[in-house]
């Protein structure tokens, strides 16, 4: 019998996860939750577990204690094919975009459509990608290769490969990083874009204080492993912690 | 101690890595496509080299061959030797080392950068096993490719041997070819001319493993494509000496 997961309220649950590298621990019992079709921004000083955290909502990296359910399935449980089905459901935005540097944008986007959606036929995958392309303003750049691209070009074409199999979750690690304020504001917009008309659950990674109160309903503040703010700006801007106050308060 | 414990400790990761790489080769999905594409990566771009190598080097055997049997009248064994040498040793031995040289140091520092600019997780995160579409593509179109580079690099050699002698001694083509394969037998040919896929298959073992376990950053892709070249000529080596024994074991006419 199929699982409905869509009536799970909470899409993402931290539930006490810890993680360590040797003697760093850049995750300790950390909990929290996101609400399907909410979007979380994650802050933080830099090596305070941010990119972690994401990495640990995918299955990149697993909890040394802990629990990550997505969709109420603890994925540090699933074997490879439990984890692929989990991944199906989330698109990932690398702080680098992580295109691939020997495909041409068009076929960076096409490869997941080729080997996860076999109904489709290459006329419709190439209508797809162009769509996908078109809605980051790169369409005419489809045959070009990753390394002929600027930063923001990179970062656009990262997150239409992020959405093209229209996930339900969307993970972005520093989608504004290294960029100057109008390209930072439209992939901004593009998030926004994401999670209003798709419904897409969104977490984003970010220094961007004034980007992250554009995108997020609700924010996670990390301080050394430490979850040490959670909630919307509102709450955390009365919160006690000096440190969370002035993150939220930034912009 | 230590280098040759490492060394050791390499050795086994190495294989379990690649005995990890044959048991998913056998398992769904097939990366078909993307395997074609690595054939055509590793074998059409190789031909040039190959084919330059073995060309020169079929000219410079001739050349210290010559000399030599000319000593004794028996400059009319110098095609045979040329082709008995090539099919043997030199074909398979000096295909396999320009492979690892150009193919196994480029998929090392390949892969190194994959890891060192996520892109390798960026697969994994598109449901797609990395270990499959990246190794399992590239050890196999090794293991499939060096046998067709080695013919080719067997018949490169010939073809070298052949312009010496022409331009030395004014021999025909025909005749070359006549006394070239006067004594080559299927056994002389088809065993050595195999035994590269085994090189192919370290190469890619090696080479992989090398640049897939990495994550050192632009370090990582130095030491992933040194270390990838030196292990796998090592290795290639080693098992040549092992793989000639099977042969000769196998077909004993050969030992003679």
């Amino acid at each position: 019998m199929m699982n409905d997961t869509r009536n799970i309220t909470n899409e993402i649950v931290f539930e006490q996860v810890s993680k360590a590298f040797g003697h760093n621990t850049p995750l300790r019992d950390v909990s929290f939750t996101v609400p399907r079709g909410e979007a979380l921004c994650i802050l933080g000083r830099s090596g305070t577990g941010k990119s972690v955290t994401l990495k640990l909502m995918i299955g990149l990296l697993k909890a040394d204690r802990g629990k990550v359910l997505i969709d109420g399935q603890d994925i540090g449980t699933l074997d490879e094919d439990g984890l692929s089905r989990v991944r199906r459901k989330m698109g990932f935005l690398f702080q680098s975009a992580a295109l691939f540097d020997s495909f041409s944008l068009g076929d960076n986007l096409a490869l997941p459509l080729h080997r996860l959606d076999k109904t489709k036929s290459k006329d419709e995958i190439k209508t797809i990608v162009d769509q996908a392309l078109d809605e980051v303003g790169l369409k005419k750049d489809k045959d070009k290769l990753p390394v002929e691209l600027s930063g923001g070009m990179r970062k656009r074409a990262g997150l239409a490969r992020a959405l093209v199999l229209k996930p339900e979750i969307l993970l972005a690690d520093e989608p504004s990083s290294g960029l100057d304020r109008i390209t930072s504001s439209e992939i901004d917009e593009l998030l926004m874009k994401v999670k209003t008309e798709r419904h897409t659950t969104v977490v984003v990674v970010t220094h961007d204080i004034r980007g992250a109160r554009r995108i997020g309903d609700h924010f996670a503040i990390l301080d050394q492993g430490d979850l040490v703010g959670y909630g919307t700006a509102s709450e955390l801007e009365k919160s006690e912690n000096k440190l969370v106050r002035e993150f939220i308060s930034e912009a | 101690m230590t280098r040759i414990w490492q060394l050791f400790e390499s050795i086994g990761k190495v294989t379990l890595f690649g005995l990890k790489a044959v048991r998913d080769a056998f398992r769904p999905p097939f990366e078909f496509e993307y395997f074609l594409k690595q054939v055509r990566e590793i074998g059409w771009n190789s031909l040039s080299l190959i084919f330059a190598s073995g060309f020169a080097l079929g000219i410079v055997m001739t050349l210290h061959t010559r000399s030599t049997l000319v000593q004794f009248g028996a400059e009319a064994e110098i095609p045979n030797l040329q082709s008995m040498s090539f099919f043997n040793e030199i074909g398979p031995l000096v295909a396999a080392l320009l492979v690892a040289g150009r193919v196994g140091a480029g998929i090392g520092a390949e892969f190194a950068n994959m890891r060192a600019t996520e892109q390798i997780d960026a697969i994994e995160t598109l449901s797609i096993n990395s270990f499959k579409f990246l190794v399992v593509t590239r050890i196999a179109a090794c293991v499939l490719i060096l046998p067709m580079l080695t013919l080719f690099m067997d018949f490169a050699g010939i073809a070298g041997g052949f312009a010496s002698e022409h331009v030395l001694s004014n021999l025909s083509w025909r005749l070359y070819l006549d006394r070239a394969f006067a004594n080559v037998a299927l056994a002389n040919f088809v065993p050595p001319t195999l035994k590269t896929a085994v090189f192919g298959f370290i190469i890619g073992t090696v080479s992989c493993y090398f640049g897939y376990t990495t994550n050192e950053g632009s370090d990582g892709v130095r030491r992933a494509s040194t270390n990838s070249v030196v292990l796998s000529s090592m290795l290639i080596i080693v098992s040549d000496v092992v793989l000639v024994k099977c042969i000769f074991f196998f077909f004993p006419d050969q030992a003679i």
